[in-house]
């Protein structure tokens, strides 16, 4: 048998090989989703936030159940008897976590106007501010919170952050503009950055 | 359209790059999207790479999927999606081949030749399926370069990438295969 003619009967075999008949896909890929996903879990790496946020909310529960226990070990004190180191180390650990929250706001808040437009960038704007307002009930729920400006602030933050987590494919362009003329309006940026720099001042 | 051509075709779907980037994260309805858009033609080069066995087709393209979202983590866009994910078909497939020993279906194929589509004026039906069943006759290496090459369309490189091969090696293993499948058809009507 001659190359050319092997050719030709390749040609022909590609265009005249079997199809295989169709699958039931969805069958497929509930094994898939079974299986491949506790993968997914295994492999996808936590974000050092998420982490951090878990660590906070772990640490509230812990402050909480502490303070249960002691009411139940000891009613008498009326004054917490907390070691000032302890308690300065906790003070730092919040101010380290708005800190971290805070400027990741502020990147989020300064790109989304002019970024968020397309569908793609609205969705993963979406996605990052719904991770960032879990933070900022968490912070909001701490003692970080007992300031009255930065409680104000996080207020604020988890109105224009819950804004911009609900963005909606097909309506984003609308969205956003509402959304940073509320930023504007509120000042939120520069209330943000004289926060970050009050906590880097140790105030 | 040649195989390169119909993977940037692939990777120009709309959001898949942002898919992926979601899927990463765990996104299961990206995950599914991005099943739906390639499981079609995976299934379709599994079905050919396992002889025709379609049980096994889709055992061995959800293990494929599977690999898929497990490894996605560690896909970094250096090559176009759809064919990352062909590669870890074609590995999933070959290991599924050695491992199950079901790499010859052989005469059984001549049947075949009954449901075959759109025929060709100038070949016999007959001598096409024993070309099919000589190419699934080959070592699985061998077959999957000429399903690869002569098939489905792929470039060498691309073959030597999906194989984990040079692409000297791929054309010195297609080479190989065709003079089998010469040997094997020429004692048949004077071919």
């Amino acid at each position: 048998m001659t190359e050319e003619r092997l050719n030709e009967l390749l040609d022909d075999a590609r265009r005249t090989w079997p199809l295989p008949p169709e699958p039931d896909y969805q069958a497929m890929w509930e094994r898939i989703d079974r299986e491949a996903f506790a993968g997914m879990r295994r492999t996808t790496r936590t974000p050092s936030w998420r982490i951090f946020s878990i660590g906070l909310a772990a640490a509230l529960m812990m402050g909480i159940g502490l303070g249960r226990f002691s009411m139940k070990e000891a009613p008498a004190p009326t004054v917490a008897a907390v070691p000032t180191d302890t308690a300065a180390t906790a003070s730092g650990a919040y101010d380290r976590a708005a800190s971290e929250l805070l400027g990741r706001t502020v990147a989020l808040l300064t790109s989304l106007p002019s970024q968020g437009r397309s569908v793609a960038a609205g969705e993963r704007f979406s996605n990052q501010a719904t991770e960032l307002l879990t933070s900022t009930r968490l912070l909001l729920d701490s003692p970080a919170a007992s300031d009255a400006r930065f409680k104000d602030l996080l207020e604020d933050l988890e109105l224009v952050l819950a804004q911009i987590a609900m963005l909606q494919t097909g309506r984003t362009r609308q969205e956003i503009d509402l959304i940073t003329d509320a930023l504007e309006e509120r000042d939120v940026v520069p209330r943000i950055r004289s926060a970050v720099a009050r906590l880097a001042a140790g105030d | 359209m040649t195989h390169a051509a119909l993977a940037a075709e692939a990777s120009t779907v709309p959001d898949e790059r942002f898919l992926i980037a979601r899927a990463q994260r765990g996104d299961r309805d990206a995950a599914r999207s991005l099943y739906d858009a390639h499981s079609r033609r995976v299934h379709r080069l599994v079905f050919r790479l396992c002889g025709g066995d379609e049980e096994m087709a889709q055992d061995l393209t959800q293990d494929t999927f599977i690999r898929v979202f497990d490894k996605l983590s560690s896909f970094r866009g250096e090559s176009a999606f759809a064919t990352w994910v062909h590669r870890i078909a074609v590995t999933v497939t070959l290991n599924g081949l050695r491992k199950e020993r079901r790499l010859k279906r052989g005469a059984d194929d001549l049947d075949v030749a009954n449901d075959l589509p759109a025929p060709s004026d100038n070949v016999d039906p007959d001598l096409r399926a024993r070309l099919r069943a000589a190419i699934e006759a080959l070592p699985p290496g061998s077959r999957a370069s000429v399903i690869l090459h002569d098939i489905e369309g792929y470039t060498h490189a691309e073959i030597g990438e999906m194989l984990g091969i040079a692409e000297g090696t791929s054309k010195a293993r297609l080479f190989d295969a065709r003079n089998r499948l010469k040997k094997a058809l020429a004692a048949y009507r004077n071919e």
